[in-house]
């Protein structure tokens, strides 16, 4: 354990120690210059992360947060003369409030949309910049001398000191922030937002905090950018650095501090090593050379398939004698960084540095993150003691239409606290769609629903959760990117209190927190015989353990009614028997269990009431032996037989 | 503003707003088979056109220089689906929307260090006088531009509608994996669809340039207000980019008077947030369930 502290923390800190060294051994102020470019680029490429490693969205307005801290910063320091610390502030104050509101209709959308709605706020940013020629100078750009800080005129090394101690800062924060119940919301928001809201997460606040957060860091960014250069054209904000930043990226490689970090480094330091002849040759050349060998290697291992293999080959082959024949490679600066990025793209989707801290922590040997014991399983699941037979939810007249089709049509039921309530019905019958309105993912077109009497929340999985049901789906909706043990924290319920509060994780006081949602992670998890595998990405558990995956994390919000959708679709009968048991023991800890299943040795075993429907109407209800000779049911499943009508006698031979 | 000028700044922004219908009519054709449009596209227009112009200054004929312009549209775009789109789609990640953008840059690249920075004029033998029509001087160039989107909205229309190989991307549109059980490829349909995507980019760019002169910065011109049409329009609709085209063309033309021209593309751009708020899938697109 110590090891692995050690040699991840140590990394930091000489990086850092480096970082603040470089300009008391090397005194040129070109340098200086490109140092703290790269800093600042770092603290923007962090909060552009956030959007696109986290959420894993195509981002595209980081340059315009970018170009408005900065112009809010310098306008604070010429039209107000505010001091530097107020300029920043206020920087950073304006990008969460753009973000927030930019987020907010940008909910709804997902990849290609999204893209599209950022690139347009980066088109339309650049515009006003340029247009509001009274305020901001227009393309005349915008002139600002460095405002002291606490009376004392910075000199362009304390400043690039002061980069670098923010950079520090924001990189604490953020880790403190992605190792928490905030970055684990963010990924699943990636994975199933519908499985979100349904564990009761809230994509909304999620995604808009998110969003916000990367964009004011963009401000912070940008009000260093304005008092670095101290002077600021729209000409430079636009579209183009928007795609380099967002590129920079995927380079460095995604959900890593590091990344950004290298990403940073890249974008900041690529038009000056271009320019240096003989370091591109050897930059290309090695670039060729390590893609000739992953390529060939991964070829012949069968690791790549052709396309993968060749293409980063051809690219950054063209690089290499595409540099012999141009002349001036500065020229060609886009061309070039496009080779390479299309390279890494292809051959190394994780990055550089996802790639490199898989090699590293082979080469170093470093551990995995020591586990804790399992809390008691009545901590992480209370045993509930029911009432048994009152009514715990009540469906009135529920109806749900789409368009013409009558999915559900005035279904009356009840069911009642401590049972097992199985819910049958041939395919189209309707039973998928009351639940997705019971659930929340569906608002009921008519009808009433009541959990204790109290009306439960219409078209919101959210809320619905939040009021005590919890759901499992029919068609997994598993947070396939991440573990087994992430996928059970993120539904815990109860745990959380401080971590609520976004300032408090970021200053890291959630880790207390933490411990106790793993270990009451890892208790669900024996419960349900996935202890042993809780490192386990969830898209590497077999198709039967994923199943068993769904059932811990919906017990993980504690529900009062759990609703299982399927869950025995698709089973190997074994896993069958072993599931059936694991719902008896559910059910044994007093929660309330609403079924769907097509297995009616399933049903008659586990159930207590059972509930028919066909053609999105109740058709019969009581105890799984009466429903089963009950004669509309009967009918409903082997089709109408006439009474009168005698059987066909065999054709006479 | 008189009505006359205003009619006029309507009928003028409306043609060219058939431009950035036809470049968003590419969207909808590689949306409908992969659910992937290409990010780079506004450089298959500027980069075609460059190529056409060159042509033209070799001294072929203006009206070989189309198929010509239109062929090389066409490798284009199956350049595109192969390095850039196919990959992607066989992982089911969206990293197309960001090898399309490299792509692009690429491109940009090549286009600025081959054909230069500047602004060039883009000769054609279609004549550039106005005429007056009910009162709003048109220029035979202008009318041009509707002639030549209108005829290759309806022949891929009705091409999709009428051949074989036409009802083959419809069914892969409508369900790939239904379609490669019918013994149809869906690889094959993409890279139709690429193709056919490429040559409208291409058309797209013959057709305005005389219009607008042809230069790198061209491509990001274009793109934003194509991305704009595509988007309030819908993925989905062909007569809903004309009618989003033709309104966004005139509104542009109505506001860079009005507010003058650096303002010109605010409206269109508030429009698209909009419209992604308002109704992400397009005025003319339809809505979806979400299912689990």
């Amino acid at each position: 354990m110590w090891k692995r502290l050690l040699l991840i923390r140590g990394a930091e800190l000489l990086m850092f120690a480096v970082l603040a060294a470089i300009p008391v051994a090397v005194q040129n102020s070109y340098a200086l210059g490109l140092l703290t470019l790269l800093a600042i680029y770092g603290i923007l490429l962090i909060g552009l992360d956030v959007t696109v490693g986290y959420l894993g969205q195509v981002n595209l307005a980081q340059a315009a947060f970018l170009g408005l801290g900065a112009y809010t910063a310098a306008l604070c320091v010429t039209k107000l003369g505010s001091l530097m610390l107020v300029a920043t502030l206020a920087a950073i104050v304006v990008c969460t409030i753009l973000g927030a509101l930019l987020a907010l209709p940008s909910l709804r959308l997902e990849g290609p949309q999204f893209a599209l709605a950022t690139l347009s706020f980066t088109a339309l940013t650049v515009i006003v910049l340029n247009e509001l020629e009274w305020l901001t100078g227009g393309a005349q750009g915008l002139s600002l001398t460095r405002p002291p800080i606490l009376g004392h005129a910075l000199t362009a090394r304390e400043f690039y000191w002061l980069c670098v101690a923010l950079l520090a800062l924001v990189w604490v924060a953020m880790r403190n922030l992605l190792a928490s119940q905030w970055g684990r919301a963010f990924e699943a928001l990636r994975d199933s937002p519908i499985a979100t809201d349904a564990m009761g997460v809230g994509t909304y606040r999620h995604k808009v905090a998110a969003f916000a957060l990367g964009s004011a860091l963009g401000g912070l960014a940008g009000a260093l950018y304005a008092f670095n250069f101290q002077y600021l054209q729209p000409q430079a904000f636009t579209y183009e650095l928007t795609v380099i930043l967002l590129l920079g990226v995927v380079l460095g490689g995604r959900k890593s501090l590091w990344g950004a970090f290298v990403g940073a480094s890249l974008v900041a330091l690529l038009p000056n090593l271009l320019s240096n002849r003989l370091l591109f040759e050897v930059i290309s050349a090695a670039g060729f050379a390590l893609a000739l060998f992953a390529g060939i290697r991964g070829l012949f291992r069968k690791t790549l398939g052709p396309f993968q293999a060749i293409a980063p080959i051809v690219a950054t082959g063209v690089l290499v004698f595409g540099g012999l024949l141009v002349s001036n490679t500065e020229d060609w600066r886009k061309a070039i960084f496009s080779l390479m990025l299309f390279s890494v793209v292809v051959g190394l989707p994780e990055g550089l540095m996802g790639f490199a801290s898989k090699f590293l922590s082979r080469l170093f040997r470093i551990p995995e993150a020591p586990r804790p014991a399992p809390s008691p399983l009545d901590r992480a699941l209370p045993a509930r003691s029911v009432g048994k037979g009152g009514p715990m939810l009540e469906l009135r007249d529920l109806k749900r239409y789409f368009g013409g089709v009558k999915a559900v049509d005035g279904v009356t039921t009840t069911v009642r606290a401590g049972e097992i309530h199985g819910l049958i019905g041939p395919n189209g019958s309707g039973k998928s769609t009351l639940v997705n309105v019971v659930s929340g993912l569906y608002t009921p077109t008519a009808g009433e629903m009541l959990l204790h009497g109290h009306p439960l929340p219409r078209g919101s999985l959210y809320k619905t959760a939040q009021d005590g049901v919890a759901r499992t789906f029919q068609n997994l909706q598993l947070f396939t990117g991440m573990t087994a043990i992430e996928n059970v924290m993120v539904a815990l319920n109860g745990v959380y209190k401080r971590s609520r509060s976004l300032p408090l994780v970021l200053l890291g006081l959630g880790r207390v927190e933490e411990k106790r949602a793993e270990a009451d992670a890892l208790a669900l998890l024996e419960f349900v015989g996935l202890g042993d595998q809780a490192r386990t990405p969830a898209k590497d558990l077999t198709y039967g353990a994923q199943r068993f995956l769904e059932i811990a994390r919906a017990i993980a919000r504690k529900p009062e009614v759990l609703i299982l959708d399927e869950p025995a679709a698709g089973l190997s009968h074994p896993d069958m028997h072993r599931q059936m048991e694991l719902i008896e023991r559910v059910h044994q800890r007093g929660v309330t269990i609403l079924i769907i299943e097509h297995h009616m040795d399933v049903i008659s075993e586990l159930c207590d009431t059972v509930t028919v429907l066909d053609g999105g109407k109740l058709i019969a209800e009581g105890s799984p032996d009466e429903v089963k000779r009950h004669p509309k049911v009967v009918e409903a499943y082997l089709g109408e037989v006439d009474v009168g009508e005698k059987p066909a006698a065999p054709a006479a031979r | 503003m008189t009505l006359s000028i205003f009619a006029q700044l309507v009928v003028s922004g409306a043609l060219i707003g058939l431009v950035y219908a036809l470049i968003a009519y590419g969207f909808q054709l590689t949306f409908a088979t992969s659910k992937s449009i290409n990010f780079g596209q506004g450089e298959l227009v500027m980069v075609s056109a460059f190529f056409s112009l060159t042509l033209i200054t070799v001294g072929l004929p203006y009206w070989l220089v189309i198929p010509c312009g239109l062929l090389f549209g066409a490798a284009l775009g199956l350049f595109v689906e192969r390095a850039a789109v196919r990959l992607a789609l066989q992982q089911k990640s969206e990293g197309w929307i960001l090898l399309t953008i490299i792509l692009g840059l690429f491109f940009f690249s090549l286009a600025e260090n081959i054909w230069g920075r500047d602004d060039r004029p883009f000769p054609t033998p279609i004549s550039q006088t106005a005429i007056q029509i009910l009162g709003v001087d048109v220029t035979p160039v202008e009318l041009s531009v509707a002639v030549g989107v209108f005829a290759i909205m309806g022949l891929i229309e009705v091409f999709k509608r009428q051949t074989l190989v036409g009802k083959a991307f419809e069914a892969v549109s409508a369900d790939p994996d239904a379609g490669e059980l019918m013994g149809i490829s869906a690889t094959h349909t993409v890279m139709l669809s690429y193709a056919l995507s490429g040559i409208v980019a291409a058309l797209a760019g013959i057709l305005v340039s005389p219009i607008t002169t042809v230069g790198p910065t061209m491509a990001s011109a274009l793109i934003l207000k194509a991305f704009s049409v595509a988007v309030v329009a819908g993925l989905e609709s062909g007569f809903g980019v004309v009618i989003v085209g033709m309104f966004l063309g005139a509104l542009e033309g109505v506001a860079s008077f009005a507010l003058g021209s650096g303002w010109r593309e605010v409206p269109g751009l508030i429009l698209l947030i909009l419209a992604l708020a308002v109704r992400p899938t397009g005025i003319f697109g339809k809505a979806i369930i979400r299912k689990v």
